[in-house]
């Protein structure tokens, strides 16, 4: 589409461009205002473009639907609110994880996307088609966090029957490969441990040629080095151009495998961007130090950039989105902070800031 | 769809516990209740013979617990622990499940009602005036399942966990026993005969001991099964769908 490259070329205003943006798409960030003016500077009011990224090598479905649309979904089971006025967009050839705290709507919003509930409201899209049509088509393979396996038959016998129901199905053999499960194949179901359930589980939903893959919780029960060759199986279904969809509560797994990280929380989206994005959002460091003599508070909370405070006796950690600036403040109060430390956050870290911010603010109204 | 029904049928075969109470134990019971009658008494106010009528008695007792305990406690098992969702996220239509729950709880039914055929005239002697006796009666048993399997998928649906287990039971033994399966219901007290003459499984034993006095089936009887088929398929039917509305 050159004529849209023109445009951007030309420097037409971002809110009009509507067809092609590259990745790392602009940070949208729904709750910013719960977030302090800390990092109003990060985030971007753009919307995200419904034109498909780079390198996803299908040409074809540039034109077409997006893979996954949610447009103004709501869900409540009896007074709670699972998911309230979802908006979403995912596009081809994407790695999105899908994060929050349990209960932040995670799986239902799975639930809803696989046309395993229906939304009270609102509209879920597949390619532009029901969720359950595109299953019928071939086009969505899915693990769900609950997804029970049927008993007393063997791992090759499961994954046959998968491949069989499969419209495009891929042979038995190169699933149970791709999922890493060639060893177990013999074994039966039901005697399996947590981690070769999992697997078992991804290959089902990578029984066929599907372009959108969904995974709920999918390394729950695996432990460092199963989950890291699992996030290698992950990978290399992204690579052949597959789109995938992935909640998760481990922050590290949306860090590690996902260019595109959105933060669910009581059911509607926090932020929406890459995980460096989400990371910078929430202060980037950590400082931390002690004092000869209690600390003067009020001097410390008026310190820039400052995006949280605990102070316990002489002892001192803050959170900041701009630490150089902060350092340099504190050391202006004329104080001596010993054993000074400062350190980048981690995404959970950075989550849990979000999380806490947007809580306290729906309290405090 | 045909690898579902096929890999239910495996398990089903794989089974032990299953089989051994599908297909030994109704052959088992006939040997204990009629292994030690005469072979020419009658069934008080009836015109068949101790083994005669429990032939048809624990063949239609084997099937019952075939279709009725193998899909009720597995729907249930299954739907309990997530296998019912991930198969909804398949190609596989949304009866795909039940069909092939039905079809598999019906193949092991077979061996059930043969196996007492087999034992009633090799052990009891007992004969039938004519061949074709003998295929009406394993039509007639085998297609009146239906009806029970019915049920159990209403059942599996219904009850959940714990409930299911207890809950099967009771309306087991209780067809079982009120419908005169494990003894005549001549028997019984009037009035509970009166209740029995209503109950599905009285009227599934009576199409087989009607065949085997060289009739046809009463009307009654076919009805009785036609209503209850209606009434559980269509109870299976509402379940399934408020079942699939929840998830």
């Amino acid at each position: 589409m050159p004529g849209a490259v023109v445009r951007l070329a030309q420097g037409c205003p971002a809110g009009t461009v509507t067809s092609v943006m590259p990745r790392p798409r602009p940070l949208t960030l729904p709750g910013r205002a719960a977030l302090g003016e800390a990092w109003a500077m990060t985030a971007t009011t753009a919307q995200s473009a419904p034109g498909t990224s780079a390198g996803s090598g299908r040409a074809e479905a540039s034109a077409s639907a997006p893979v996954v649309a949610f447009e103004k979904v709501n869900k409540s089971y009896g007074s709670m609110r699972a998911v309230a006025d979802l908006d979403l967009t995912l596009h081809q050839g994407e790695t999105v994880a899908l994060l929050g705290p349990n209960g932040a709507g995670k799986s239902s919003t799975l639930d809803l996307l696989l046309g395993l509930r229906t939304p009270d409201s609102g509209l879920v899209r597949i390619f532009g088609t029901t969720p359950r049509q595109a299953i019928e088509g071939g086009r969505v393979g899915a693990m769900l966090q609950s997804g029970g396996l049927m008993e007393e038959v063997t791992v090759q016998e499961l994954v046959r029957l998968a491949c069989d129901l499969h419209p495009l199905a891929h042979p038995v053999r190169q699933v149970l490969e791709e999922a890493g499960i060639t060893d177990i194949a013999d074994r039966k179901v039901n005697k399996l441990s947590g981690g070769q359930e999992q697997r078992v589980r991804f290959a089902l939903a990578t029984a066929g040629a599907s372009d959108l893959i969904v995974l709920d919780e999918p390394t729950t029960g695996m432990d460092v080095s199963s989950r890291q060759t699992f996030w290698a199986a992950m990978r290399a279904q992204a690579r052949q151009g597959r789109t995938i969809l992935f909640a998760t509560h481990y922050l590290e797994e949306a860090d590690e495998i996902a260019d595109r990280v959105i933060v669910l929380h009581r059911g509607r989206v926090l932020a929406d961007g890459t995980s460096a994005e989400i990371k910078a959002m929430a202060g980037a460091r950590r400082i931390s130090f002690e004092l000869d003599e209690p600390a003067d508070e009020a001097g410390l909370r008026a310190l820039p950039h400052l995006t949280g405070i605990e102070i316990s006796g002489r002892t001192v950690r803050m959170r900041s989105s701009d630490a150089d600036a902060t350092v340099h403040a504190l050391y202006g109060l004329g104080v001596y902070p010993r054993g000074i430390e400062v350190a980048g956050l981690g995404l959970e870290q950075a989550f849990l800031t979000i999380t806490d911010a947007a809580t306290a603010e729906e309290a405090g109204r | 769809m045909i690898t579902l029904i096929k890999l239910e049928i495996t398990r089903a075969l794989r089974n032990k516990k299953f089989m051994f109470f599908t297909v030994i134990y109704p052959s088992a019971l006939f040997l204990v209740i009629a292994g030690t009658s005469d072979t020419t008494s009658l069934v008080p106010h009836t015109h068949l013979t101790m083994p005669l009528y429990y032939m048809v008695a624990m063949a239609s007792f084997g099937s019952l617990t075939a279709v009725l305990m193998g899909n009720s406690e597995r729907i249930a098992k299954e739907r309990e622990s997530g296998w019912v969702r991930q198969l909804r996220l398949t190609a596989l239509p949304g009866r795909g499940y039940v069909v092939a729950k039905i079809a598999s709880a019906a193949v092991a039914t077979l061996p059930a009602i043969v196996v007492v055929f087999v034992v009633a005239a090799a052990v009891k002697d007992v004969r039938l005036d004519a061949a074709w006796q003998w295929l009406a009666l394993t039509g007639a048993i085998w297609a009146g399942s239906l009806v029970f399997a019915a049920l159990g998928v209403a059942i599996g649906y219904l009850a959940s966990g714990d409930a299911v287990r207890p809950l099967t039971m009771i309306i087991y033994f209780g067809l079982s026993i009120l419908g005169g399966l494990w003894s005549p219901t001549t028997s019984y007290p009037q009035w509970l005969q009166n209740i029995s003459d209503y109950l599905p499984t009285h009227a599934y034993a009576a199409l087989g001991q009607a065949i085997e006095l060289g009739g046809a089936p009463h009307t009654k009887d076919i009805a009785l099964l036609v209503g209850y088929l209606v009434l559980f398929a269509g109870a299976a039917a509402w379940l399934y769908r408020k079942d699939t509305r929840k998830a």
